[in-house]
């Protein structure tokens, strides 16, 4: 039994804190938001109907602490905890906490969590559930040429041989023909004798110019599974996304239905429960579509799923935590609007994108249609030092790509932040880009690029 | 404080809490900063914690405006008629409990005196038990929360004042 006007404690900070609160008002639920002490002047502090201040700034006392939270939950009287994403999002022991309390948590099951959070389960579950991995051959016997052929060929030219026991990129050779790939396996294999005190080396396809796809998912918790179409989040730096759009441009109908159908079974065999994300690598020389990984969570850039097939996705995962209907509406493949967001950091580009907390003096976002906006900047905010730098997202719906990136470049143009450095004049040259415009960069793409434009600032 | 200050003292954390250690204290003028990884938190006898008396957060209207953090930009100007005595605050969220067990005498009572490692309550966090030592020898002059209440990190529990004998 659930209550009429349920609690809500929302286990987060920053612009999702108040995107989570915004949710759970919608619902008709009081939101009730733990806090660390450097954020108890925060937005979502002022815009939660109570604050619990459950720890010091430092995250791994206050927002990390598993039963630090559940004890919160405890004793705002909390029907579900809404985790967010980061901190203790995918941690099956909040998870497990708030079960044993009989507190929905807005998330998968603790076994799924653990099942998907592990790189080798999450790669059986994808296999079982037929959904396409990395080929990867073992090599058993580094001398014997002939078998390495039939390896070698199995996996697919160009592959990466990799020592099973190296780490941190050491030990790994990049080898584009059959000649190659002899002359440096019983090398490689002899090097990782060396240097890992084994000698055991494995074949893996490379693809040295793929895209970052993901799809958005939502199960019931019993084998039903909605798919809520596809991002493309290829620019990136440092595996960090800078840009985020829906649906992914360029797609064929076959290989969105690769995507799509993978996700969908994977889910049916998890029997998942919420909102998740199944991430891919998607080749730009060839067809074949790569699983990467499971996000068991909101993620940061689901507000273009959502704008894109006019959706809410978090109030959606509320719902079905308290035992109610999500209220979600089936979708074609294909939204009939696109949508993009940039991620705003008080980062400083012409400095290595250092962080660069301090005062926010004064903050002014674009409006218009087709504008939303997921920030907790206010004017004269002490954006703290204590986490990370997202100040927000832009994100902008329009009809076609074209008309979106246009519309998203000028209201980057209008959108004013002062205090600190942001990273919007970089959002502004992506924009600016044939190679984005065009649609379908590969995850390379970015961080060469911008290297060369600030090198050839620095000249001119 | 300046603001320069305050904020290097903000870098100077924020670079702390990267690096492996278990305590760390940090002077800048008469400024004096006690980071703990593993221990509770309790003042240093006399020196004020920082941020010092933080305010209890309160439940605040979904249409109130977002407040500057006054207690986090100047520790000296945070509580406006400061009571007698050294505050013991709670370290951790979680239900403070005055004695050991339901029915036991409680570990302590207003009056009584008291040493830096005395402990003058429980802080329960999901059955697991904190003790709350005193963190500075005086009189426990009494308490600014009921047993069993449910306490917020920072909010104050007692007050101790000092000048006994002990």
């Amino acid at each position: 039994m659930r209550a009429q006007h349920p609690v809500v404690l929302v286990a987060n900070r920053g612009e999702i804190a108040v995107r989570v609160i915004e949710a759970a008002h919608r619902i008709g639920a009081t939101a009730v938001l733990a806090v660390s002490h450097a954020d108890r002047a925060s937005l979502g502090a002022t815009s939660a109907d109570k604050v619990l201040v459950v720890g010091p700034a430092q995250a791994a006392q206050s927002y990390l602490r598993a039963e630090t939270i559940a004890q919160a939950a405890v004793q705002a009287g909390a029907d579900v905890v809404h985790p967010g994403y980061g901190f203790l999002s995918e941690q099956p022991e909040l998870a497990e906490m708030l079960e044993d309390e009989g507190i929905a948590f807005a998330g998968p099951r603790p076994e799924t969590l653990r099942a998907v959070g592990d790189k080798s389960s999450a790669r059986d579950a994808a296999v079982a559930a037929s959904v396409p991995v990395a080929a990867a051959e073992n090599i058993e016997d580094p001398t014997d040429a002939e078998a390495t052929l039939v390896a070698g060929q199995s996996v697919g030219f160009p592959l990466l041989v990799k020592a099973v026991h190296g780490g941190g990129g050491r030990g790994i050779r990049l080898a584009t023909t059959t000649e190659e790939l002899l002359d440096l396996v019983p090398q490689a294999a002899s090097e990782a004798q060396a240097a890992f005190g084994n000698g055991a080396v494995f074949l893996e396809r490379y693809y040295g110019s793929a895209r970052h796809v993901e799809v958005q998912v939502f199960g019931d918790g019993e084998g039903g599974a909605m798919v809520f179409g596809d991002r493309d989040c290829s620019v990136q730096r440092r595996h960090q996304k800078l840009v985020e759009e829906c649906p992914a441009p360029g797609l064929s109908d076959a290989r969105r239905e690769v995507l799509h159908s993978a996700s969908r079974s994977l889910v049916t065999a998890l029997r998942y429960r919420g909102a998740g994300t199944v991430e891919f690598m998607v080749d730009t020389q060839s067809e074949d579509v790569i699983f990467l990984e499971m996000n068991a969570r909101i993620q940061v850039e689901h507000p273009v799923t959502e704008e894109a097939f006019g959706v809410d996705l978090v109030a959606a995962q509320l719902r079905l935590a308290l035992g109610r209907d999500p209220e979600l509406p089936q979708v074609p493949p294909v939204p009939e609007s696109c949508a993009m967001e940039v991620r705003v950091n008080a980062e400083d580009p012409t400095l290595g994108f250092v962080p660069r907390p301090g005062t926010i003096t004064s903050v002014r976002w674009p409006h218009g249609p087709g504008i939303r906006v997921d920030s907790h900047l206010y004017d004269g905010y002490r954006f703290p030092p204590f986490y990370d730098s997202l100040m927000g997202k832009l994100i902008v719906r329009a009809r076609t790509r074209d008309a979106v990136v246009d519309s998203l470049a000028s209201a980057i143009i209008r959108t004013h932040i002062d205090g600190v450095p942001t990273t919007l004049p970089v959002h502004s040259w992506i924009l600016a880009q044939d190679a984005f415009r065009t649609g379908g960069a590969p995850t390379t793409w970015f961080e060469p690029a911008w290297e060369a434009h600030t090198e050839q600032e620095a000249v001119a | 404080m300046s603001d320069t200050q305050w904020q290097d003292m903000l870098n100077l954390v924020e670079l702390l809490e990267a690096g492996e250690y278990e305590h760390a204290e940090v002077s800048v003028g008469d400024v004096q900063v006690r980071l703990s990884k593993t221990a509770p938190l309790s003042s240093p006898s006399g020196a004020p914690q920082v941020p010092a008396a933080p305010e209890p957060a309160s439940a605040v209207g979904p249409s109130a405006p977002p407040v500057p953090d006054a207690a986090a930009t100047s520790p000296a100007l945070a509580s406006p008629p400061e009571p007698e005595g050294t505050e013991v605050t709670a370290p951790l969220l979680g239900v403070f409990y005055r004695s050991p067990s339901p029915g036991a005498d409680p570990f302590v009572q207003p009056g009584d005196p008291v040493t830096a490692d005395t402990t003058i309550g429980i802080i329960e966090v999901m059955k697991m038990m904190n003790p709350l030592p005193a963190g500075v020898d005086g009189v426990l002059a009494g308490f600014a929360v009921e047993d069993t209440a449910g306490v917020e990190y920072g909010q104050v529990i007692a007050r101790i004042t000092e000048g006994a004998d002990s």
